[in-house]
């Protein structure tokens, strides 16, 4: 058996524009007074020449460019995580695993359980390595998906992000380390939100947000039935939570400190601008990122909370259908130093704002990201002041270009 | 369970998530919704309720409540 198994790295992709919360809200003529209800104050937007594939590659790019040939030959599983499959059968970390390069050893696939799936991939990589049936292999898990929504998602349209969130496990936890074995689940079927088709979400809001909380507090449970002793309030420093939208994070937090704590309002508000707010910075930025979206939260909460030493992380991951996971770790001050590498706050600073006109131009050549067709082209220049505009704009990063053949095509900017 | 206490618990709780509401006016008529609920204040409204009252709800039966008359019918359905 291994000794430490985590996180060594963890990077965020979140495109190269954005849209703010304030201009979508005029645009679609919603009702202003729920911007505070929401959280947000901006969302990614993809563009045509992104896809679940290069989000996913540039999200993992910055991650595998930096290992030594040595280490980087170790990755040995690949776990790509999405609701945005191109393909019934062909997985998108089939795709992922030529533009990165790697090993040819190595086990290739992709999952699926709504926004839970990383999760879910996170906790089977953790297990292999642990095992110790391969001494020293890392594992490659990415969280990927384009977002469907448009204005007949309401108030959706606003917190739902693109983008992807990729972790290197391994040996060497520097960003976080497991607590092995200490996790709680719940999972059962139920219809809360659903992409039926490749071009379209649905979704039941108050279904969806009375599955949330129940899983939390569920899962939470099945956590105190494994692991001796825990106490909401002192056994977490942190927290990271699935973010849909901010809202509902604090909404959920409010509901376990009063469950588990049973904590007076005024204690709530003071506990979640302590442990919980520093994980919303990145996310309110984004939108959701489905399953990437509790470690876009993780990465939020390194780089912005001011803890010392070591602190112990409670996180929890649910997706809709429905699973979820409720689990922990520890990050320390190495875990803020290995982040600032790949420098996440710098990247969605520098995603160009758009226009609401500019938005809608781009949402109908978005919406058939996903679907089927056997040849398609995209001009990929068209997009290149996006795509020039990153702060690391010498490292190229990968376009999609169109489809042959039912082969997706791409190239390196 | 008696309707009524449940429908008080629903009332008190109310008064809980919407700061300004004046609970007195609240009839059984009512949605939450029209009471200035959005989906977390409902949420938060349920859950209150259903943990004074020790209930268990599958989460998507609330599906089917439209006023909080059903809302009330359903808690009690399931504190049997």
């Amino acid at each position: 058996m291994t000794g430490r198994i985590g996180i060594e790295a963890l990077n965020v992709h979140a495109g190269f524009a954005q849209l703010s919360t304030a201009e979508l809200f005029e645009g679609r003529g919603l009702d202003r007074e729920r911007i505070g209800h929401l959280m947000m104050r901006a969302r990614s937007i993809a563009l045509p020449c992104e896809d679940p594939i290069t989000n996913a590659v540039n999200a993992a790019a910055p991650i595998v460019n930096r290992l030594a040939p040595q280490d980087k030959e170790r990755i040995e599983l690949i776990l790509a995580s999405s609701e945005s499959g191109v393909d019934f059968s062909k997985s998108i970390t089939s795709y992922v695993h030529e533009f990165m390069g790697l090993s040819r050893k190595c086990r290739v696939m992709e999952v699926k359980q709504a926004c839970y799936a990383a999760t879910g991939a996170l906790q089977i990589a953790a297990g292999y390595l642990a095992s110790g049936v391969s001494p020293g292999a890392k594992a490659l898990v990415i969280a990927t998906d384009v977002s469907m929504v448009d204005a007949r998602a309401g108030y959706a349209e606003p917190a739902t992000g693109t983008g992807a969130s990729a972790m290197l496990l391994g040996d060497d936890p520097r960003v976080l380390a497991l607590d092995l074995g200490a996790f709680g689940a719940h999972a059962y079927e139920t219809m809360d939100s659903a992409r039926p088709m490749p071009d379209h979400d649905i979704a039941d809001v108050d279904g969806s947000l009375f599955a949330y909380l129940d899983c939390l507090s569920n899962s939470f449970a099945d956590y105190c039935g494994k692991v001796s002793d825990v106490d909401l309030r002192t056994t977490f420093d942190q927290l990271a939570l699935h973010t849909p939208f901010a809202g509902l994070v604090k909404a959920a937090h409010r509901k376990l400190m009063r469950e588990q704590a049973r904590a007076t309002p005024d204690a709530v508000e003071a506990d979640f601008a302590a442990r919980v707010s520093p994980s919303l910075v990145y996310p309110s930025q984004v939108g959701n990122l489905c399953s990437g979206s509790v470690y876009l939260a993780l990465a939020s909460l390194i780089d912005n909370a001011p803890y010392r030493g070591t602190a112990r992380v409670g996180l929890f991951s649910y997706g809709s259908g429905c699973a979820s996971e409720f689990f922990s770790g520890l990050i320390d001050e190495g875990s803020r130093a290995a982040l600032a590498e790949l420098d996440i706050a710098g990247r969605l600073n520098a995603r160009i704002p758009l226009s609401f006109a500019e938005y809608t131009e781009l949402l109908a050549e978005n919406s058939r990201c996903l679907v089927p067709i056997e040849n398609r082209k995209i001009e990929v220049e068209r997009y290149r002041r996006f795509l020039d505009a990153r702060p690391d704009g010498r490292e190229p990063v990968l376009a999609y270009r169109g489809t042959e053949g039912y082969h997706r095509t791409y190239e390196w900017v | 369970m008696d309707h009524s206490d449940i429908f008080e618990a629903v009332r008190r709780n109310l008064g809980v998530v919407v700061y300004d509401l004046d609970t007195t006016t609240v009839t059984l008529d009512n949605s939450l919704a029209d009471l200035g609920c959005n989906s977390i204040d409902r949420a938060e409204v349920v859950t209150l309720t259903m943990e004074d009252m020790g209930i268990s709800v599958p989460v998507m039966e609330f599906q089917q409540t439209r006023d909080i008359r059903s809302l009330v019918a359903l808690l009690a359905r399931h504190s049997a």
